[in-house]
């Protein structure tokens, strides 16, 4: 009866990849039903306004490729270094304990996003499908959408359900907006991504570690916009052990929830009622989180992105899920769906069994990971096999007849 | 009163979660917390009370959605009939008018939408073409894809 690695991973895993699969999902189905981007079809005439990952260059379609390359090389390098320079500024900030700022800046950008991004897209939508909406509801209706998500975003007394769609919804939208950069860009900037994730995790002196340390160290939460999974307290049957061998510590650990379990509840009834509603920040699961120091149960990857930057530490119950990992997930899927229906099934298993192979891992090794590299990694090269080899093979056999 | 009151709700949660955690199996559906997230949610009525007359008030602000919310979250406190005795008797008030606030402006909309969009220009003349959303997106400049 001793508990495994998969008891606590299995619950985890799925509160994790449920939400990514749904994001990824819905950004696939927003980029289909819209049709290819506009600075695809007339790209030469108009080219794409300037945005921060396009910096240096502006792709065009007639470009030679090593051009493209070069060009789309520098956009990411510069997007990067912009990328790398605000994780620096946020540091700073917390460092001289700017909370109360960060977290305004947070929910100014989470209005700004739900509101003018999401709203553009959706009135795409109205336009495309023309829906006879008039534009008093629709006002009223993203007025109410955009400042439900700011409460939800940094505030206890929303419901867990609608935090983490917002969160989803927030990547969607910035996904979508994403997905909006021309080709080459978009696979170096990924790429850009995932190693400069990699460095900045796991690196000594790479600013997520140092945030993620300095947050640990004040025992709070990291002032970003996180996607954290329902803790899992009561609702895990306290039995079933997959047959799995059980690696040392993580059986140790796991014994130890369970050992915990009921005095927890216990002591979240009285200990921390004082705690939960000193002040109303950011604090989520705070009658898990703020305990006395010995519930440090549960695997939890964690990670911050406020401008796509990713850790994961595991301090707490809920695996946490930076908001740059949706977007930079969904920007993969959402760029293989303007290609074929088969790139998108090929990237998304890549991407997922990469993010199973980030949370074993997580749960082996016990310290903050990044999630973007292995399932960006193996997206990429997913999509060119996919793209290169698998499809001029599978639409050869099945248009001469021998399969399919 | 209050004071024993929140004892019994607490009592009764932990009675029924190590029960299920010793049986194996998913704990029962109880409601004597005050919101639907459980002892992950708020604790005290206290709280639950302040943030759903909070949410309330400013639900006037042309803001139905967090009525809504309000009616979501604290879903325990909303059920149960009048007559029988709810184990929240100061939140069960804004609750139950947050239901009402988001049912009356719901409605409201829904008519005023429906109407606009099935009566279309026979009702309301050429102005409807400047009311519609997609042309005033159009006219703006609004919008991601052409």
């Amino acid at each position: 009866m001793d508990p495994s690695v998969l008891d606590t991973l299995g619950i985890d895993i799925i509160g994790v990849m449920s939400p990514v699969s749904i994001c990824m999902l819905l950004v696939v189905l927003i980029v289909y039903s819209l049709g290819p981007p506009s600075s695809d079809l007339a790209a030469g005439a108009n080219p794409g306004a300037t945005t921060a990952a396009t910096l240096v260059y502006q792709e065009s379609p007639a470009d030679p490729p090593a051009q493209k390359l070069e060009g789309a090389l520098l956009n990411a390098a510069a997007f990067v270094a912009l990328v790398a320079a605000v994780t620096f500024l946020l540091l700073l900030l917390y460092y001289y304990n700017f909370t109360n700022f960060l977290k305004n800046y947070m929910r100014f950008s989470a209005f700004f996003v739900l509101g003018s991004m999401g709203g553009s897209i959706l009135l795409s939508f109205l336009k495309h499908f023309s829906v006879p909406l008039d534009s008093v509801t629709c006002a009223i209706l993203l007025f109410n959408f955009a400042v439900v998500g700011v409460l939800s975003v940094f505030s206890a007394g929303v419901p867990i359900l609608l935090r983490q769609a917002y969160m989803v919804a927030l990547g969607i939208i910035v996904a979508v907006w994403f997905t909006q950069l021309p080709e080459w860009t978009t696979w170096t900037l990924l790429m850009a991504l995932a190693v400069y994730d990699l460095v900045a995790v796991l690196a000594p002196g790479g600013p997520l570690k140092l945030l993620v340390e300095l947050a640990s160290s004040r025992e709070e939460e990291l002032p970003a916009l996180v996607y954290e999974a329902r803790p899992n307290v009561s609702t895990r049957p306290a039995t079933g052990s997959l047959e799995l061998q059980p690696l040392p510590q993580s059986v140790r650990s796991s014994a130890i929830e369970f050992v915990n379990l009921e005095a927890e509840i216990v002591e979240s009834t009285n200990a921390d009622r004082s705690l939960v509603e000193i002040e109303s920040v950011e604090e989520e699961r705070s009658p898990l989180v703020g305990f006395g120091g010995g519930q440090q149960t549960g695997s939890t990857g964690r990670r911050n992105s406020s401008s796509g930057d990713v850790e994961v530490i595991e301090m707490t119950k809920g695996i946490k899920l930076g908001l740059g990992d949706f977007v930079f997930y969904s920007v993969l899927v959402g760029r293989a769906a303007m290609y074929d229906l088969m790139t998108v099934y090929a990237c998304y298993l890549a991407i997922i069994s990469g993010l199973g192979c980030t949370l074993i891992l997580l749960s082996i090794c016990r310290h903050a990971l990044p999630a973007l590299p292995i399932s960006i990694t193996l997206g990429v090269i997913f999509y060119f096999l996919t793209r290169l080899l698998m499809e001029p093979f599978v639409v050869g056999v099945s248009s001469s007849l021998v399969m399919f | 009163m209050e004071r024993g009151g929140e004892v019994d709700e607490e009592s009764n949660p932990l009675g029924g979660s190590r029960a299920a955690a010793g049986l194996g199996v998913p704990a029962t559906p109880f409601y004597a917390w005050p919101t639907v997230d459980g002892q992950l949610g708020l604790e005290s009525e206290d709280k639950a009370v302040e943030y759903a007359r909070r949410f309330f008030f400013w639900g006037f602000f042309c803001l139905p959605w967090l009525w809504a919310v309000n009616c979501f979250y604290f879903w325990p406190a909303l059920r149960g009939w009048p007559a029988t005795s709810t184990p929240f008797p100061r939140l069960r008030p804004y609750i139950v008018r947050s239901a009402l606030g988001f049912l009356v402006f719901t409605v409201l909309l829904a008519s005023w939408a429906l109407t606009f969009a099935i009566g279309g220009e026979q009702v309301f003349g050429p102005a409807w073409n400047n009311l519609v959303m997609y042309n005033v997106a159009r006219k703006l400049d609004l919008t991601l894809w052409n």
